[in-house]
């Protein structure tokens, strides 16, 4: 395997700008969340819980860039074979799955008071569960796979048939007949709802690139301790030999 | 239960999710940074 990219001593810990985007996000979220209550007004279907779409659509969304990023980075590992992009695929996974699982809990809440149940198996929300499962299955992988380069190649694999699934969990709703409405976009919410579903959206968007970073930071040291323990178990046992 | 107690328990349950992940990935790298600053300090100390 090609190990050109892995860390050597002194590892680089200082991450600054890190914490910055975590207060960013932080403020982004709270500032999208109140935009979103002020400026909604009550749908005419739906009367006030319409605003549940501000957090449940970004949360999908969410979901599904965090799968392209486990897609993105599994192929590239399985391409170039360097252990950063094990990892980067690792860190999105995490939060693809605390994504998908706030996506179906957010889901459940609003489909008791619109639909008349907490859940049903609709296309769509099947596919969903299935997404979860597969990425809560990657993640049990990796945790059961003690070999590095073995654990990776294996959960590239998973996240890359696992990110396949996106796009029909994102098209379920057209090629089925299902409870859940058409996908919600720009072009298919009422325009008094957009900018605040953007507005939202762009803050999901900056607590998921901060989670993102903030893992792949503590992979990468993690992976940096590892391997010095392993050269210096080696040297000791080289130097005893 | 009216429609508030579902808009507050979807905005409830988005905020516990988010703020517990946020908090467990921020103390991991933060362990993770502080393990491998002293393994940094111990290589200088060695060289």
């Amino acid at each position: 395997m090609n190990q050109t990219q892995t860390m050597t001593l002194p590892i680089p810990v200082r991450a600054r700008w890190l914490t910055l985007l975590g207060w960013l996000a932080l403020v982004a979220l709270v500032a999208a969340e109140l935009y979103g209550f002020r400026v909604s007004v009550p749908d005419r279907d739906m009367g006030n819980l319409q605003k549940i779409m501000y957090v449940h659509v970004p949360a999908a969304w969410m979901s599904f860039l965090a799968f392209a990023v486990v897609f993105g980075a599994s192929a590239m590992y399985l391409w170039r074979g360097e252990e950063k992009h094990d990892l980067l695929a690792a860190s999105a996974a995490e939060a693809a799955a605390v994504l998908t699982a706030l996506t179906l809990a957010l889901g459940s809440i609003w489909g008791r008071p619109t639909w008349g149940v907490w859940w049903t198996w609709d296309a769509r929300l099947t596919s969903t569960a299935v997404l979860l499962v597969i990425i809560v299955g990657y993640l049990a992988l990796r945790s059961f796979t003690d070999d590095p380069e073995r654990r990776a190649k294996w959960s590239a694999a998973v996240g890359i048939l696992g990110a396949i699934n996106v796009p029909i969990v994102y098209m379920s709703v057209r090629w089925w007949r299902t409870l859940h409405q058409i996908q919600s976009d720009p072009s298919t919410v009422d325009p008094a709802y957009v900018k605040a579903l953007r507005v939202n959206a762009i803050a999901f968007l900056l607590v998921l690139v901060y989670f993102i970073a903030q893992r792949y930071r503590a992979a990468r040291i993690e992976r940096a301790i590892e391997r010095d323990a392993e050269e210096r178990a080696f040297a000791e046992g080289s130097t005893n030999g | 239960m009216g429609e508030w107690s579902y808009i507050w328990a979807a905005y409830s349950v988005t905020w516990v999710a988010l703020a517990a992940y946020a908090v467990y990935v921020t103390r991991r790298a933060r362990r993770a940074a502080e393990a491998g600053r002293a393994l940094n300090r111990e290589a200088g100390e060695n060289a």
